[in-house]
């Protein structure tokens, strides 16, 4: 009985569920076209985005993977615990000799899995699209970075879902809280920036002034979305917004384990 | 016989809301149960009784190990590893096949697990690649108790086992029950069908507002009570209830739990 083999099972139940037949077409179409577009020489991009390699394609694709990939995260792992606690099945879970922090680490990373294993297989077909558009190909450092805050960007996402759904005690509850969690970081994240650099004494007339680009590199420590951007512009020589990359990797850090950690305390402490 | 669990003093409080304007987030102590004292042998069968609201899930769920509760004298993984447990009304869904469910739920045990055996067992063979979604109740049922038979349980712990089996899968089920226990496994069971019960049964353990009031076989049972041979079940909860059993409505007894009293005693 291990965490690994439990996931696995998880995993395939999560990817054979019906609500994947939604999933799947809407991250083709996010990653898949945005990857063919963006690697469209004559492609007609905002005024200070300039594409001139394979991973400036990668980078500037992955605002379309913040907005399908995160939401199939969310969508796979509402009803992780809530389903199972509504229907009486947890019951009989919670009943088993498994440890408790075994079977939360099962949940997480077979409802990790679920989303992450798609957008892998997306993101090689896009990758495909972008050789075959610009018959070049990033780096292995860069596509390891990509991959890896891919990867933990979707851990981050699924973990909070799962947390909200073993809070939450009806389904409508769970995906509330995703939503609303989802669309702070994705949707209203900006905003908040905004509002502190106002707070701060930081003009917000200007978006590209060094102060509110500090502001802006910090506050996105605190998101998510934010610590994958960090993560992403490590390898880009031509982008530097001051942030040293150890309060990256201790913010990933912090978001790996603080999360993952409350989900094990609430599966130890939880009646079904 | 050999004890197989013995529980005592165990008692169990649920926490409940307790909404006010200024700590939305209070919780209170609500039902539960007390000072339950019960020694349970194998080979045995116990009838759990007791109206609505008298502890009867709450208990079986603390013999589960699924509350943190002390007073057993095995620990809740122990008690885990021994005991299969089939909860009250467990809703199966989803694109999963019966074969698909019964696999996820012995991988959370250590030992090899004959799948088909138990598919057999409890006449599920003819819809075990069926999804779960297209299940009737009975077969859920039968499901729930294939889930409790995993890992060769030396207890059975079961909620309401009868609900939505048709008359001759009753028959069968409580015939699967009498043959477990001549093997040995001890059964806690409850059910709210008493005549099913009382022809089941060895011992019935009667508990009201929380507590186990009075625990023997059926005839010490009625002699404690002073009630006639032909009394049943009904008839026991009535006399320690206070209900006249004439005068029988729905209206429910407070669900809070008793001042410690046991029968024929004083209260504490």
């Amino acid at each position: 009985m291990s965490a690994i083999s439990l996931s696995i099972h998880v995993m395939k139940e999560r990817l054979t569920a019906g609500r994947m037949m939604v999933i799947w077409p809407l991250l083709a179409m996010f990653i898949l076209f945005s990857s063919w577009g963006l690697s469209d020489p004559k492609a007609n991009l905002p005024a200070s985005i300039v594409i001139d390699s394979a991973y400036d394609v990668m980078f500037v694709s992955t605002a379309f993977i913040i907005f399908s990939a995160t939401m199939g995260a969310v969508l796979i792992s509402f009803d992780g615990v809530s389903r199972d606690r509504l229907s009486g099945v947890l019951e009989i879970k919670l009943s088993q000799p498994i440890k408790r922090s075994v079977f939360a680490r099962a949940l997480l990373i077979g409802h990790w899995a679920a989303i992450f294993l798609p957008v892998m297989l997306l993101n090689l077909v896009s990758l495909a699209i972008i050789w075959h558009r610009l018959d070049e190909l990033p780096s292995m450092e860069e596509l390891f970075i990509h991959t890896l805050g891919t990867a933990l960007l979707l851990f981050w996402y699924t973990t909070i879902q799962l947390l909200a759904s073993s809070w939450a005690k009806d389904l409508g509850s769970s995906i509330a809280i995703g939503l609303g969690i989802w669309m702070i970081f994705t949707l209203l994240w900006l905003v908040l920036t905004t509002v502190v650099a106002g707070l701060s004494g930081v003009g917000v007339d200007d978006l590209n002034s060094s102060e509110y680009v500090r502001i802006d590199a910090i506050m996105d420590l605190f998101s998510p979305n934010g610590v994958y951007h960090h993560l992403l512009e490590m390898p880009l020589d031509d982008v530097d917004r001051g942030m040293s990359p150890a309060y990256i990797s201790l913010a990933a850090i912090l978001w790996s384990i603080i999360p993952a950690h409350l989900f094990a305390k609430r599966i130890e402490r939880l009646q079904p | 016989m050999e004890t197989l669990l013995s529980l005592s003093d165990v008692s169990w409080r649920h926490k409940v809301r307790d909404f006010s304007t200024w700590k939305p987030w209070a919780q209170r102590d609500g039902a539960g149960i007390y000072s339950i004292d019960l020694e349970i042998k194998s080979g045995t069968i116990i009838g759990l009784i007791g109206p609505n609201g008298a502890g009867k899930s709450t208990l079986m769920r603390a013999i589960c190990g699924l509350y943190d509760c002390e007073g057993f004298d095995k620990s809740c993984e122990e008690r885990r590893t021994q005991i299969g447990y089939m909860p009250e009304q467990v809703r199966w869904e989803g694109r999963t096949s019966v074969r698909h469910a019964l696999e996820s739920i012995a991988m959370m045990r250590e030992d090899e697990v004959d799948i088909e055996n138990i598919i057999q067992t409890v006449g599920l063979s003819s819809k075990s690649e069926e999804i779960l979604d297209n299940l009737s109740q009975g077969m859920r049922q039968r499901l729930s108790l294939a889930c409790a038979l995993i890992g060769n349980p030396k207890m059975l712990v079961m909620d309401e086992p009868l609900n939505g089996l048709d008359p001759l899968a009753q028959r069968a089920f409580s015939n699967l029950l009498k043959n477990l226990a001549k093997k040995g496994v001890a059964i806690v069971v409850s059910s709210h069908q008493v005549t099913d019960l009382e022809s089941l049964v060895d011992n019935v353990a009667l508990l009201h507002r929380g507590q186990l009031l009075i625990h023997g076989t059926l005839e010490e049972v009625r002699n404690n009570l002073n009630l006639e041979e032909d009394s049943g079940i009904v008839e026991m909860i009535c006399a320690v209830t206070g209900i006249d059993p004439e005068d029988i409505t729905l209206e429910l007894s407070d669900d809070g739990i008793l001042p410690l009293k046991k029968i024929g005693g004083e209260e504490e």
